[in-house]
């Protein structure tokens, strides 16, 4: 047919770019303390020298990242209507229970960590991974809840959200181990053996990433003519470079190829593909956000 | 008896003269680039057979609305007669409703850092008059009133046109009726090729 559009009002941003960074410093705060719990509550005994950073960081970034939100809020000074108007159906509202409890929970584990009370420590630990979990997991609620959007309305969001998280805070605890290793100890020696295990876990999460992120686009574009549309601009449009080369080639599948060849097994490669796993990962998070908000929906 | 507020918008009668868009900044104080009803324009064919398609949008008003289910702080209501509204005071400006709202229309007001949208001049139907798009259309294509009330133009709207909403399939069930609206306006992105 032949029709053109010649008048229309262009969308105002609604969630930019600091909402990523939001969901990026989440997602690397529950990585992380999932990872420092490996040793006091699942007994790992090779992942020590991660614990006591991994908490550091947990609470650190989870105190940092709702400072993004502040920024992004049009009215901050009205922060504490989030504690006192509560709507049990959006999902921002559980988010501000859960930003409060969870770096409380995880100060506590640190606390009984560094006095050395394994058993305390142990037991914050198995509190602390739900929180952890659900703290990550309802930023992909958020997304899943709003409807409008179709690349965001997917029941996988939180799950896709959760794995990137995981894969972000390990590529974290990569680098956490090297400057640990080079900077703070006596021999500058750093834990290869740690390295190398931390990239074996990689290749197997990156793997699942990659899975759910398939079946995303599949069902996207088998889907209805948004989900569609979604796949036209990830892949051709504006996304286009973002998604394909940056987050999906670069930022998963050449670390994937890298941890899986043996001879590739050195600090230095580990170190820059950890680098390039966090900012394909913070790319990921940005697609999402601004990709999904980006495509007109009027 | 309860009242339930809907506009309807006869597009073989409007003109896309944009007085509706203009009217509305005028009464409610509506920033710079940012609009609570607009004229969606569409040209359709080839010449010597070309015609101009129009879609005023505005906010819907649905009955089940996504902007009330996903406000944190219960600061989008709404009200018994059915009109959506935000309550300017409690708003934080997360813009969550925003990217909600399947017809993208609300608008964030750099000044005061919240967001609004349109409330069908309820200034105006608190004192028993029309909304300011409703009263101003030259053409007369825009109907306003209570679709509980037997006898009002927008019940008689409703009755005799062929009707049809904006996004059905959301389930928002949106109170915003078009009488001859054009599908390829409707479409999300305007035109299909």
């Amino acid at each position: 047919m032949d029709t053109m559009l010649i008048y229309n009002v262009p969308m105002q941003e609604t969630f930019g770019v600091w909402i990523a960074v939001y969901f990026y410093l989440t997602g690397l705060s529950a990585g992380s303390f999932i990872l420092s719990t490996l040793r006091y509550v699942f007994g790992f005994e090779q992942f020590k020298p991660l614990a006591k950073p991994g908490v550091v960081l947990a609470a650190l970034l989870l105190i940092l990242a709702p400072m993004a939100l502040l920024i992004h809020s049009g009215q901050p000074m009205r922060a504490w209507h989030l504690f006192v108007f509560i709507n049990p159906s959006s999902p921002l509202s559980w988010g501000s229970f859960l930003l409060t409890i969870y770096p409380i929970i995880s100060v506590i584990y640190g606390y009984f960590m560094f006095k050395e009370n394994k058993k305390w420590a142990k037991i914050m630990g198995i509190i602390g991974i739900p929180s952890a979990i659900a703290v990550h997991g309802y930023t992909g609620f958020v997304l899943s809840v709003a409807k409008a959007r179709a690349l965001w309305a997917t029941p996988i969001m939180p799950l896709l959200f959760l794995i990137s998280a995981i894969i972000s805070g390990i590529a974290m605890m990569m680098i956490v181990n090297v400057i640990q290793g080079y900077f703070f100890t006596k021999e500058r020696k750093i834990n290869t053996d740690l390295l190398f295990i931390l990239g074996k876990m990689l290749i197997w999460i990156i793997i699942f990433d990659l899975f759910l992120v398939f079946c995303d686009i599949i069902a996207h574009y088998t889907g209805h003519k948004e989900g569609i549309e979604v796949v036209k601009h990830m892949f051709t449009g504006t996304f286009g470079f973002l998604f394909l080369f940056a987050e999906v080639l670069v930022g998963k599948v050449v670390p994937l190829v890298v941890f899986s060849v043996p001879k590739w097994r050195k600090t230095s490669i580990y170190l820059i593909m950890a680098i390039i796993i966090m900012i394909g990962i913070f790319i990921m998070r940005y697609n999402v956000v601004v990709g999904g908000e980006h495509i007109p929906i009027v | 008896m309860k009242k339930r507020y809907a506009i309807g918008i006869d597009l073989n009668k409007c003109i896309g003269c944009h007085t509706c868009e203009i009217v509305c900044k005028l009464e409610n104080k509506v920033p710079i680039s940012v609009w609570r009803i607009w004229i969606k324009e569409g040209l359709k064919g080839k010449y010597p057979l070309v015609r101009k398609v129009f879609l005023p949008v505005l906010c819907n008003h649905c009955e089940n609305p996504t902007c009330v289910t996903v406000c944190p702080v219960k600061a989008s209501i709404k009200r018994e007669d059915g009109i959506v509204i935000v309550d300017p005071h409690r708003c934080i400006g997360c813009r969550y409703c925003m990217a909600a709202c399947p017809y993208g229309m609300r608008h964030v007001n750099p000044l005061l850092g919240i967001v609004q949208k349109c409330d069908f001049c309820l200034h105006r139907i608190e004192n028993n008059s029309k909304p300011a798009c409703v009263a101003s259309c030259p053409a007369k294509a825009f109907v306003f009133g209570d679709l509980n009330d037997k006898n009002s133009e927008i019940y008689k709207f409703v009755i005799e046109n062929n009707i049809s909403v904006l996004k059905e399939d959301t389930g928002n069930l949106p109170q915003a009726f078009y009488a001859g609206l054009d599908f390829t306006l409707a479409d999300k992105k305007g035109m299909p090729e």
